[in-house]
């Protein structure tokens, strides 16, 4: 950041932090889609993204399943109530306790499994966004039901599932109405906990 | 009226039955309140097939849809709205049900 002298290279790197927060604040769950396809150049880049997501120890306990097969998508949404819409694309993202047991990750203890498919959803999320393709986070599915409808290795686990396509409507903040989120006072304290003030 | 004018098909009784068993699943593990959202999404799906199957335009249970597939979402930012909606759906749907819906019995 330029911490206020205006120099070139200040200015370049404010410019790509403001392209990336400009990213990160627009991006909106979608859940209307289009039936146009996801390119598989635009998925490789959301799995890129994935890829390069923090990952707790540097440790790969999961697996991503792309899944473009409208048939195989309809079932998949037949036992996935967080699915509300028909997406063209899913990439689901498994646990293999196999892998897990190999890098000695304790899964039955262990949290930072779900943080690092956190990360690796998240930075697919940012991705789809900056490619203006819709993405929606989904944990509500049954795991029983998608396992055997994909006929998942026994054991694999599907953990989460991220739906995508091109979004059926614009997805303009202006339509969300008021922001719903809490505003960085109330989320922040500052050097201790209760503290809302960086003065005094 | 026909009996057979809101007929099922067999794959939709299949996506319903895989829907409700699905939701019963999730709701021992997520907040109470989405379990009345796949309730209300279930109803919704329902009309969807009874509006697709029907043997004539249903125009207020097709508008009673789509007032329920809007509003449904209020879950999600406006709860005390949401529920006041739910309790109000029932109250709509027995005001426009058939007079003597019949029964197995």
């Amino acid at each position: 950041m330029s911490r206020g002298i205006p120099d070139a290279k200040a200015s370049t790197l404010g410019a790509r932090a403001a392209d990336l927060l400009r990213i990160i604040v627009t991006r909106r769950v979608v859940r209307a889609f289009t039936p146009a396809q996801v390119s598989e150049g635009d998925l490789k880049s959301l799995l890129t993204a994935a890829r390069w997501a923090t990952r707790a120890s540097n440790t790969d306990v999961h697996r991503f399943l792309v899944i473009r097969d409208a048939a195989a998508i309809k079932r998949v949404k037949m036992f996935s109530p967080g699915m509300l819409g028909v997406p063209t694309a899913i990439i689901v993202i498994c646990t293999d306790p196999t892998l897990a047991a190999e890098a000695a990750v304790q899964l039955e203890k262990d949290m930072t499994p779900w943080i690092d498919i956190g990360t690796a959803a998240m930075n697919m999320m940012l991705v789809a966004h900056a490619l203006e393709l819709g993405a929606c986070p989904t944990t509500s599915f049954s795991k029983s039901a998608v396992s055997a409808v994909l006929k998942l290795p026994p054991n694999v686990v599907p953990e989460f599932i991220l739906q995508l396509g091109h979004p059926a409507t614009q997805v303009a903040v202006a339509r969300q109405g008021p922001s719903t989120r809490a505003s960085i006072d109330d989320l922040v304290f500052w050097e201790s906990y209760g503290k809302k003030s960086r003065i005094g | 009226m026909s009996d057979l004018r809101y007929a099922v098909r067999k794959d939709e009784a299949w996506e319903l039955l895989a829907y409700l068993t699905a939701s019963a699943d999730l709701c021992t593990r997520e907040p109470h309140y989405y379990g009345t959202f796949r309730l209300i999404d279930a109803a919704s799906r329902l009309m969807g097939f009874m509006l697709a199957n029907s043997e004539i335009a249903d125009g207020w249970l097709s508008d009673f849809k789509r007032e329920v597939d809007e509003k449904k979402l209020w879950m999600l930012r406006d709860r005390p709205g949401y529920f006041e909606f739910l309790n109000q759906v029932p109250a709509n749907i027995a005001n426009h049900m058939p007079s003597e819906p019949r029964s197995r019995e």
